[in-house]
């Protein structure tokens, strides 16, 4: 392994490739790979994005062809339709919502489990990495009574708070190795300076760990927006619906209306890509701070 | 606190500081080489803020997710058509059954080749990917937020997309024709021999993107010193990270095979939606969660499904807990099991 | 535990059967009485959960609401759709979690479903409350469907036999010129069609029931009423009929008359469905309920009614034992919960089965209504077809995996896709449901 120590550098003649450590252009192989990488990764989602502008015919006669003619119909009709803003404006709220509370109720967590000792935290441990191995579907019968004696059926929260559940193990996976790996000098220079324990958590911690927050908060966020099987059975009235649920509106009861559904997920997907694009940098810090001692 | 002891923790803990050479993932630090001398007792103030702190979190996980999977997990011991309260009290019986099911073997069967399979593939070239994209090259964040779409999608999106391309009336095959490549036409869903490498590849589309962001982020933990010098010294490109970065990816590889397995044990969502639960069967990708939900909940044997489901926690646990012991241990103190060493 | 349920008395006689409920209604009127309140004032709420949830017959439920609330001013009903995959998962939930979450009225199947509802106490026992003019006008065959052990769950509302749904132009153009009655002539059409370079049937068994389907129609033809009927009360298939009907269809499949892929090819997921490539032309006919034009009619490239589209019912076997003119098909009913509000609910119920509000049904869902008065209405030909079939019939059978449940249906639909994608045989399909009661 090459030595750690380094001399300064000046005086010797840096022989290392311009393209790469400059930010400048790779090479062409590199972008090759990219570029089919990519076309590989967006063919699927092209097709749906573009399967949204055809009618169910042409989709059973064509099926690998190019819109022809031109329905924009399917997709006008999704976003004329005030049920697809209603829709959009639930699935934001339970997103959301389900966002804060996970960030919240998990950074409180695993701050105890990463910088506490105590004759528990294992099984404290234990506890939130075994919510990840059940399958869920078998756990939705229960849930829903649970739901239903809070009160809390065909309403938003009835989603939100067992989402925020559902979501605390990853979340405490994630971000316990990410807390610990807070120097203690730094901690300890705080109390130092009469900071309590608490005090510590609000003012420091938060801040420090801002990036595994963020990559948490984007996994919760895409979780929520995505998830089906919860609001599908919590919520009746069409007015709390959320987007996934939006898909009901386009199968009868014997049939479904392929085209019309593809424009309609092509459109609900877009807030989740707007949003994972816009913290993306975050994220891969964020990983990175999950993954280093 | 006293003086003393926080000049102790402050001389133990300055090899944090430090970019080890493990800086590459351990996931959680490793102990100061000194060892901690003294045993902190947990004071009655520091309870209260565990309690306040963890308090929260714990009352919702509970109730919405430990308590849920314990009355599920009765219901296993049940004849039970989810219809009024379960009153047909079959002790092990659904068990037996279960673990005598050819079709569960089978699926189990599956499962076990899905997540051989994952790793052998997704790992290789996630890493391949990562090590290219790693270079600060102009449009990386692009492509980077390009490859990792696939994961934001939702499954039930993904599933339908692929069923229309996979279908043999689908885009997949009508694309081959059209090109003249038609005799490479074939039943990618349904062909026991080709359905699983259907399957693969669906799932390597889906979460390639996640491994390559995670490798990456453990590529940006090592120093680029390392590397630096080591170019000083006159070593390729390529040379630089077989020798350096794999190496110390290794902590990270092993974290992403983790998730990875359990993921693949789990499996559920996108070969439901592509293949059906009965179709599934013959083309030999069930997986124990379809299992469980065709002969459960779609059957109407909800106690039956719950034994199920309670069968597949207990595999995926002892997965866990092998795989931390035997493969995590050198990384982390015990990150699943117990963490309480310092 | 097998399911002793009397569901198998829907084995009725159809065309006598209206002869036999005037003898028997005597006049009797229930209608809206038998409740514990009898107090037609106070204001009711009740709510209402159905799989109609686009086009013409969600208007219909919005319309019949509107209306009974204006005739019933101090009833309110509000009306949830849900999707048909979805609905069963969370109407089982809803009725566990009991008075408040349950629906008031709400779709029922029928068959297995029902009588788990019935042992649960989550039914509302409306035998007394149908009314004589209901009594009148519905058959006696499809109230058997809605019954258990002689007692009534669910009001029916429509009745969907089954037969095959063919494009008249593709037959005649593979020199087809009347429609199969015998399993000869079905195997000579389809090498007919072959021939002339049309993929003859049509078959969505990636969803398994559309391939069981055929075998429930030649255990129809192969079983006799009798051993459906007890069946269903053992559910063992013991007698040799059923590896008969196993045998007819491994016979008739080894001909290879379903299309390319059938067993990646859904029932009626929009496009690349059985149903689509009926609508595009792409196949000649498919086994369907009576729902099918409607769903061929929203697949088609100009989303109307195929023009073409006819209706024959299924074949004879030779030495089967049962009746060659036997149908088999579903029952649409309403059910009320044991804790909605009578007489509001039961009222509601027999509104439904009006002859106006029939012809509206049938007019909003294109399917055959139950009430005879009704059926006179219908003037397009195809259902005319349909409900003519189905009141010549000797006797009505539910689909066996109504009939029979869904753990049994569900080992079937299993062992039909196997066989079919030559993975098992036809002893494996009785094997199969015979081990399905280990399961529940």
């Amino acid at each position: 392994m090459a030595a750690t120590t380094l001399e300064p550098t000046a005086a010797v003649p840096l022989k290392r490739r311009k393209s790469v450590e400059d930010g400048g252009w790779g090479s062409p192989t590199t972008y090759f790979v990219a570029l089919v990488v990519v076309a590989l990764t967006l063919a699927p989602v092209a097709y749906i994005v573009l399967g949204g502008f055809r009618t169910n015919s042409q989709i059973t006669t064509n099926p690998a062809a190019f819109p022809n003619p031109w329905k924009l119909d399917n997709y006008l009709e999704v976003l004329k339709s005030s049920t697809f803003w209603q829709q959009f404006f639930n699935s934001a709220i339970a997103a959301l919502a389900t966002t804060v509370g996970v960030v919240v109720l998990g950074v409180m967590a695993s701050y105890v489990l990463a910088r506490y000792h105590f004759r528990g935290r294992g099984a404290m441990f234990a506890l939130f990495a075994s919510g990840l191995m059940f399958p869920i579907t078998v756990a939705i019968t229960p849930l829903y009574l649970v739901i239903k004696d809070l009160g809390l059926l065909d309403n938003l929260l009835g989603v939100i708070l067992p989402q925020i559940a559902f979501a605390l193990p990853t979340t405490v996976i994630i971000l316990v190795p990410f807390l610990r790996a807070i120097p203690r000098e730094i901690e300890e220079a705080a109390t130092v300076d009469g900071c309590s324990r608490l005090g510590f958590f609000g003012r420091m911690v938060i801040p420090l760990s801002l990036p595994g927050v963020l990559t948490v908060g984007i996994l919760a966020f895409v979780g929520s927006w995505n998830s089906y099987l919860l609001p599908l059975f919590i919520l009746n009235n069409q007015e709390h619906f959320t987007l996934t649920l939006g898909v009901q509106a386009f199968s009868s009861q014997y049939s479904t209306d392929t085209a019309k559904v593809l424009a309609f997920t092509s459109l609900s997907m877009i807030p989740a890509l707007v949003f994972f694009s816009l913290f993306e940098r975050r994220i891969v810090s964020g990983l990175g701070g999950a993954v280093k001692g | 606190m006293s003086d003393s002891q926080t000049e102790n923790s402050l001389a133990q803990e300055s090899s944090l500081e430090n970019p080890s050479p493990a800086g590459g993932g351990a996931i959680v630090a490793t102990p100061p080489a000194g060892g901690r001398p003294r045993r902190r007792g947990v004071s009655w103030r520091e309870r209260l803020e565990i309690t306040v702190l963890s308090g929260p979190a714990i009352i919702v996980f509970i109730g919405f997710v430990i308590l849920p999977v314990i009355l599920a997990a009765y219901y296993g011991f049940f004849r039970w058509k989810g219809y009024g309260r379960p009153t047909d009290f079959v002790g092990l019986h659904n068990y037996v059954v279960i673990l005598q099911d050819p079709e569960f073997r089978a699926a189990l069967e599956h499962n076990l080749y899905i997540l051989v399979l994952s790793l052998i593939i997704q790992g290789p070239i996630a890493i391949l990917l990562a090590l290219l994209l790693n270079r600060k090259m102009r449009g990386r964040s692009i492509i980077r937020v390009l490859i990792f779409v696939p994961w934001v999608v939702s499954e039930v999106i993904a599933g339908t997309g692929f069923s229309l391309m996979l279908s043999t009336q689908g885009a997949i095959n009508d694309l081959l024709r059209n090109v003249g490549l038609g005799h490479f036409t074939a039943d990618w869903l349904s062909d026991p021999n080709i359905a699983l490498w259907a399957l693969m590849g669906i799932l390597t589309w889906k979460y390639i993107g996640f491994a390559v962001i995670l490798f990456m982020a453990g590529m940006q933990n090592i120093p680029e010193e390392l590397s630096e010098a080591a170019a000083i010294d006159g070593a390729g490109y390529w040379q630089i990270q077989r020798r350096i970065t794999l190496p110390l990816l290794g902590p990270t590889i092993r974290i992403w095979a983790f998730l990875s397995i359990i993921g693949a044990l789990q499996l559920f969502d996108l070969v439901y939606i592509i293949w059906g639960q009965y179709v599934a069967g013959t083309a030999g990708v069930s997986t124990m969660v379809t299992y469980m939900v065709q002969y459960g909940r779609n059957a109407g044997n909800y106690g039956y499904g719950s034994a199920v489901a309670v069968v597949v926690f207990f595999i995926s646990l002892i997965v866990a807990l092998g795989y931390q012991r035997f493969v995590l241990r050198r990384d982390t103190e015990g990150a699943l099991t117990d963490g309480g060493k310092k | 535990m097998t399911r002793k349920f009397r569901a198998a008395a829907l084995v009725a006689l159809g065309a006598s059967a209206a002869l036999a409920m005037t003898a028997c209604s005597g006049g009797s009127d229930n209608g809206g009485n038998g409740g514990s309140t009898n107090d037609t004032t106070k204001p009711v709420t009740m709510t209402l959960w159905t799989n109609a949830t686009t086009g013409p017959g969600a208007k219909f439920f919005e319309d019949t609401a509107a209306a009974f609330t204006q005739a019933h001013p101090n009833v309110t009903i509000k009306i949830q759709t849900v999707q048909n995959e979805d609905l069963d998962g969370k109407l089982q939930t809803a009725l566990q979690a009991g008075q408040g979450t349950a629906p008031d009225i709400f779709l029922q199947r029928g068959g297995g479903k029902m009588a788990a509802m019935v042992d649960a106490g989550q039914l509302m026992d409306i035998s007394d409350s149908v009314s004589a003019d209901t009594k009148a006008s519905v058959g006696a065959g499809a109230f058997a469907a809605e019954q258990v052990e002689g007692k009534t769950y669910a009001m029916p509302v429509d009745v969907l036999p089954g037969g095959f749904w063919y494009s008249d132009t593709l037959f005649k153009k593979a020199g087809i010129t009347t429609p199969p009655t015998t399993i000869d002539e079905l195997n000579q059409a389809v090498t007919k069609l072959k021939a002339a370079n049309i993929t003859p049937i049509a078959l969505g068994a990636k969803d398994a029931w559309p391939a069981a389907h055929w075998y429930y129609w030649f255990a129809l033809r192969e079983c006799s009423q009798d051993t459906l009927n007890s069946t269903a009360k053992t559910l063992k298939f013991d007698d040799e009929c059923w590896t008969k009907a196993g045998n007819d269809l491994k016979t008739f499949a080894d001909t290879k008359p379903f299309n390319n892929g059938f067993l990646n090819t859904s029932a009626q997921q929009g496009a690349g469905s059985s149903a689509g490539q009926v609508a595009n032309h792409k196949a000649a006919t498919e086994l369907m309920g009576a729902w099918d034009p409607g769903q061929i009619a929203a697949l088609t490239p100009d989303q109307k009614p195929l023009p073409d589209l006819k209706f024959t019912p299924f074949i004879q076997v030779p030495g089967g034992k049962g009746d060659p003119k036997a149908i088999m098909g579903g029952v649409d009913g309403y059910s009320c919960s044991a804790w909605a509000p009578k007489p509001a609910c039961t009222d509601f119920l027999n509104y439904l089965t009006t002859k106006d509000v029939q012809v509206a049904y049938y007019k909003a869902f294109q399917a055959p209504p139950v009430n005879k008065d009704a059926q006179a209405a219908v003037t397009d030909p195809i259902i005319k077809a349909t409900i003519d079939a189905f009141n010549q019939a000797p006797y009505v059978s539910q689909w066996l995996d109504t009939l029979y449940g869904q753990n049994v249906g569900n080992a079937l639909n299993t062992a039909v896709v196997n066989l079919l994608a030559g993975k098992g045989s036809v002893d494996d399909i009785v094997k199969s449901v015979n081990n399905a009661a280990d399961k529940g």
